[in-house]
């Protein structure tokens, strides 16, 4: 299968642990990065992992921040993502098999190594079971985002980081 | 501040837990569900929109897995919306995110860890600070 994988500096190590996981599994790894732990903003990666998804260079996508929440909500804010953030691999298997979610989210500080290739790996494996009921609300999801076509804006975020090139934000 | 809560039909008895907890603990909350017969598409939105009327309002949205409640409320600009079943995360992502809803699984959360997320939720404040250009740029996306 092909993964679209990203993350931001606070994990890099653990998306570096978790693209050789999969690719020893004999899966394709998209990396988006980032790659090092320069500090970096989360919906960057959340986009560029989320964008190879929607425009089908990628099967699924995994998203990993410190907790996981910032990542996969900016994944989720993309027209045609439906993003799961898990601690657990019951909601991982749900959220396949009922929502077809494509994009697993995790906290690199929140979840150990181990629980996370199982939710990576039960993600991968569980298939999406069709139903009227579960069609219906996909779709609702779905038809939430009107106009989606931000995904392929490179340059949305240019001011943001000018002001923060700047000083405009500091602590 | 207000506490907006709701719930589908799977949450439902968690959701009047929290209720009740909130309230004695002299919070005043807001029941977008009393309905026991929604769906979470339905009760994330009626969740979502309510916060964003003010700006210091905290919704918790509830169905079995969390999951469906997070992907709709995520859609809708201005939502930063965390899925939690932990205190640390609850804590964290009010500090770094900014997030003004958490999403819970009924079936995921017994009711005191949901009691005890949502206290480290509403006890903790936003850091601002560099982690407003994040925000920003979620707000930006949807």
């Amino acid at each position: 299968m092909k993964i679209s994988i990203g993350c931001d500096h606070i994990v890099t190590d653990i998306k570096n642990h978790i693209v050789k996981y999969l690719e020893d599994k004999g899966h394709e790894v998209i990396d988006n990065g980032t790659y090092d732990n320069v500090r970096t903003h989360y919906p960057i990666y959340g986009k560029k992992t989320a964008k190879k998804v929607v425009n089908k260079e990628a099967d699924l996508g995994i998203v990993i921040c410190g907790t996981g929440v910032g990542i996969t909500t900016s994944a989720n804010k993309i027209k045609g993502i439906r993003a799961a953030l898990v601690r657990d691999v019951s909601t991982a298997k749900y959220a396949k098999e009922e929502l077809n979610a494509n994009v697993i989210g995790i906290g690199g500080r929140i979840t150990g190594i181990g629980l996370m290739e199982e939710i990576i790996d039960t993600f991968i494996s569980t298939k999406y079971k069709e139903t009227e009921e579960n069609k219906e609300l996909i779709k609702s999801i779905d038809d939430m985002i009107e106009d989606g076509s931000y995904v392929n804006d490179e340059h949305l975020f240019d001011d943001l980081l000018e002001k923060w090139d700047k000083g405009y934000y500091h602590d | 501040m207000k506490v907006i809560i709701g719930s589908d039909t799977k949450g439902f008895e968690l959701k009047a837990y929290l209720v009740n907890f909130l309230s004695s603990e002299g919070y005043k909350v807001m029941d977008m569900t009393p309905d026991p017969n929604l769906n979470f598409v339905e009760s994330a939105r009626l969740v979502s929109e309510e916060v964003l009327k003010e700006e210091d309002n905290f919704g918790i949205v509830i169905d079995e897995y969390g999951a469906g409640s997070f992907m709709v409320a995520n859609k809708i600009k201005g939502v930063v919306c965390a899925e939690v079943s932990d205190e640390h995360s609850a804590r964290m992502t009010k500090e770094h995110n900014n997030a003004n809803i958490i999403s819970l699984g009924s079936g995921i959360v017994g009711k005191t860890l949901a009691k005890n997320v949502v206290m480290s939720f509403l006890n903790n404040n936003y850091s601002g600070g560099r982690h407003q250009i994040r925000v920003d740029m979620l707000n930006r996306l949807a």
